[in-house]
């Protein structure tokens, strides 16, 4: 007996012999598939193609892997270290006080100076690298497209900047001129900013913050803090004409000028001046009053007969033994101190300047029934705790301690930048601004989410766009399930049609079946027939479909390609999806072929051979 | 019948009991034998369980009882217990010995309408696991009257080509026994007796044993080696029993 594969081996043969021969039938069923096949494939293509350009544009705009603190707050080198070496963080770059972190460009229209910020930026960066530019060299720049359109220059010319600050009172300007590297696209942002090397921008700092850069050549020297105020009282013997009193309002630093009653004048103070002086109350509407301010004003009164008192309002001293401290601020000469009905300051009159170690740590200390201490153990809350001992040089003319107006001005910077004593030398300094931010990018889009938790988790707030990257991700999913519920739909249909054609087919060659039986078929053998058809339907079906989704899928892309980059398609499907398709549709078809199967091995040959 | 020689067909007591709506027909076959080479006709008028007593033999009927039922097709084969076949539902031995030894021409051709006249000739050899020769095929399809429509498709023959077709696809892989179902009933008279005629011819030439079933007793009276017929009987309003019986060499005298 020969082997019993061979009849099996004729059946995919025999199987499209009969759809050739009913080819039109067979067309139908190919195109009814390939109908079900080609928007399913569409739409996925869609699904994909659409969900993959919008993740593409945020993968390829660096802007949506940046991680950008919420807040401002020191960040010590070490933290760099360990957060450099997260998972999914590409970049990382240390940044300094924004405030300290500026430079001034002359603008080509206007010619005036404008301030723009200043970013520090290491190789690697990927805002700079995915927008047209190159990471910048010491004596380098690269621009942000507005602050080349505003300063009238492109890659490759020379740029003059400047870094302005204040010392002891005076105005400094240093310069430095850097060459434009590149110029990056708008995308990377809209506001005008320079891009330069992190020890450039350090440089840029301690220069603000009266340091030298001798490698700059930026003089300066370790800076003292700068002074500081709420405002200001001015005396003078007459009141002001109405003019000049508009005038001291503009271009001065103060915003506000109004008359002032002697309680007023007290509370401000903390005394009360001789009668018979017209008090004006200054202030900056909430702003700083600087040292210039005041100078600027003592200039626009030069010729008056007047005394400028600079006033603190609120700060938290404490002397040793906890008991808060509230020390009045005062520092006149002696022809203020007589026009005042006060004896002069034993330190002397006002000073920008901190003058000789130990002036500005003085105190006056009231008349007690107990003898007072020589030292006066002391610390000031700001940002940091600064702890200093103040040297009684003689009584208090008033119930409260008199300290140097000076050292008032200097506390109060210090609740807002970090100022150090240096006892030995008695004197305060600037502390260094540390890094006090950062600039982070995540290596991909998915990166930015768990790096947002990791943050937060540290206690650090970042802005990131978290939203648009879970927007697109719920889009994604909601897409998914559309296309599965359509899937389910039409795929039912395309099987429902597939069963009926076949089971019809079976029932409409019952005698060739016979036929083939009584040729020496099994019935296992005959079971493979439909199969074979069905396999072979859904292969042409998968051919036709897939060239109906080629052609939709390039007539969708190409007229949407206007809206898109080049390389980017929105129809277009996922490689590893193309084989499962297939299986699926060839599997599927298998399925719907098994009840026609079971219903031809069933057919009973002796019967089907004498149908007509 | 040559005398001692093992038939190649054997039924003894063999019946096969159909019901249908509510009509029951019975065979019964108390004897019947085809031997090597024999051409044997099976005459009656419709009805008479011909065409069961065919299926029998072609293995697609199952006997309802045997007291035996073998196959030996000869050639130091071993004979074969088609009644344990049957007990045993072994429906791939069964279809393993239609495709080995027996060719099958039915009433009308029973070509396949999807293959062309030399593969539906070719089939049962490629079924089989040996495809016949292209020189044999071609001699018999002249012999048989054929060779032009080797190539067309069934449904453009006339009926008297499709039926030699047929006999040429019953012949063609080699079998040892052909079994055909009235093959000659579609077409007249002449055109049927010179069908017939090289039908048997044809057999004898390659040794090959036949049963053919008609109910025309001439077309087969001269050439069968033997002759089987029926009694048919009602055996009450529903039930009608049909005994097969042997009439020896028919009409040769």
């Amino acid at each position: 007996m020969s082997a019993q594969a061979r009849p099996l081996l004729l059946v995919p043969g025999l199987a499209a012999a009969q759809l050739r021969h009913e080819w039109i039938l067979s067309l139908c069923l190919v195109i009814a598939l390939a109908a079900v096949i080609a928007p399913l494939l569409v739409l996925l293509g869609l699904k994909h193609g659409t969900i993959e350009t919008l993740r593409e544009r945020l993968v390829e705009d660096p802007v949506f892997r940046e991680l950008r603190p919420a807040q401002t707050r020191e960040y010590p080198d070490a933290w760099f270290d360990e957060v450099r070496d997260w998972p999914g963080v590409a970049f990382l770059t240390p940044t300094i006080l924004p405030l300290s972190s500026v430079l001034q460009v002359v603008e080509r229209d206007s010619g005036r100076g404008v301030i723009f910020d200043l970013l520090p930026t290491a190789p690697g960066d990927p805002l700079l690298l995915e927008n047209g530019a190159g990471v910048p060299v010491d004596g380098e720049l690269v621009l942000s497209a507005e602050a080349a359109r505003r300063a009238g220059v492109g890659a490759g010319d020379e740029l003059t900047v400047r870094v302005g600050r204040s010392r002891a009172g005076r105005a400094e300007v240093a310069e430095a001129r850097l060459k434009v590297a590149a110029v990056l696209t708008p995308r990377a942002g809209s506001l005008a900013r320079l891009y330069a090397p992190l020890a450039f921008v350090r440089d840029v700092e301690a220069y603000k913050e009266g340091y030298a850069v001798p490698a700059r050549g930026w003089a300066g020297d370790t800076p003292e803090p700068f002074l500081s105020f709420d405002g200001a009282v001015l005396l003078l013997r007459a009141p002001l004409p109405p003019i000049v009193r508009t005038g001291l309002i503009i271009n001065t630093g103060f915003a506000r000028l109004e008359e002032a009653g002697a309680a007023e004048v007290e509370a401000l103070l903390g005394f009360a001046p001789a009668q018979g002086l017209q008090a004006y109350a200054l202030d900056a509407g909430g702003g700083v009053v600087t040292v210039s301010s005041l100078r600027a004003l003592e200039q626009k009164l030069r010729g008056y007969d007047r005394v400028l008192l600079p006033y603190v309002r609120k700060l938290a001293l404490t002397a040793a033994g906890g008991e808060p401290l509230q020390p009045l601020g005062l520092s006149v000469d002696a022809g203020q101190a007589a026009m005042l009905g006060l004896s002069a300051s034993p330190w002397g009159g006002f000073s920008a300047a901190s003058g000789e170690p130990g002036r500005l740590t003085s105190v006056l200390l009231p008349r007690t029934t107990d003898a007072p201490p020589d030292r006066l153990a002391v610390e000031s809350a700001g940002v940091g705790v600064l702890a200093f001992e103040l040297a009684r040089v003689g009584e208090s003319p008033f119930a409260r301690p008199v300290v140097p107006i000076e050292l008032l001005g200097v506390l109060r910077t210090a609740t807002q930048r970090g100022v150090g004593f240096d006892a030995a030398r008695g004197r305060f300094e600037m502390a260094r601004g540390g890094y006090r931010g950062f600039r982070l990018y995540a290596g991909r889009i998915d990166d930015v989410p768990a790096l947002f938790q990791r943050l937060r988790g540290l206690g650090i707030e970042t802005i990131a766009e978290v939203e648009a990257i879970e927007r697109i991700q719920v889009l994604d999913a909601g897409l998914t399930r559309l296309f599965w519920l359509i899937s389910v739909l039409s795929v039912s249909g395309g099987t429902a049609v597939l069963v009926a054609s076949l089971y019809a087919s079976v029932e409409r060659r019952r005698r060739d079946l016979g036929v083939l039986r009584l040729l020496g078929f099994a019935r296992a053998h005959v079971f493979f027939f439909p199969v074979a058809q069905g396999a072979i339907i859904a292969g042409l079906g998968l051919v036709a479909g897939f060239a109906g989704y080629a052609s939709l899928a390039f007539a969708i892309n190409r007229s949407f390609a206007s809206e898109l980059a080049p390389g980017e398609s929105f129809c277009v499907l996922p490689a590893g999806d193309i084989p499962l398709a297939i299986a699926a549709t060839l599997a599927l078809a298998v399925l719907a072929a098994l009840v026609a199967a079971a219903r031809a091995t069933r057919i009973d040959p002796a019967e089907a051979i004498r149908e007509q | 019948m040559t005398a001692g020689a093992v038939p190649m067909v054997r039924l003894e007591g063999v019946s096969k009991r159909r019901a249908q709506g509510g009509s029951v027909f019975e065979l019964q076959v108390p004897s019947f034998a085809v031997g090597a080479g024999q051409v044997v006709a099976v005459v009656g008028a419709s009805g008479c369980g011909k065409s069961t007593l065919l299926d029998l033999i072609a293995l697609v009927m199952s006997p309802s009882a045997a007291q035996c039922f073998e196959m030996s097709p000869g050639g130091g084969v071993a004979t074969c217990d088609i009644r344990r076949l049957w007990a045993s539902a072994d429906e791939a031995a069964l279809a393993a010995l239609r495709r080995d030894y027996l060719g099958y021409v039915l009433q009308t051709g029973g070509l396949l309408p999807f293959l062309s006249v030399r593969d539906n000739v070719g089939l049962p050899g490629r079924i089989k696991g040996a495809p016949g020769g292209g020189a044999r095929l071609d001699r018999l399809a002249a012999r048989l009257g054929v060779a032009a429509c080797l190539e067309r498709m069934p449904d453009s023959l006339s009926i008297g080509q499709r039926q030699r077709v047929a006999i040429l696809r019953a012949l063609a892989h080699g079998p040892r026994l052909v079994l055909a179902d009235e093959p000659t009933a579609a077409v007249d008279k002449a055109r049927a007796r010179a069908i017939m005629d090289d039908m048997h011819a044809l057999a004898r030439d390659e040794g090959v044993a036949v049963v053919v079933v008609t109910h025309d007793v001439d077309l087969v009276a001269e050439s069968a080696d033997l002759t089987y017929t029926f009694d048919v009987e009602q055996v009450n309003a529903q039930e009608t029993r049909s005994v097969c019986r042997g009439l020896g060499r028919a009409g040769r005298a």
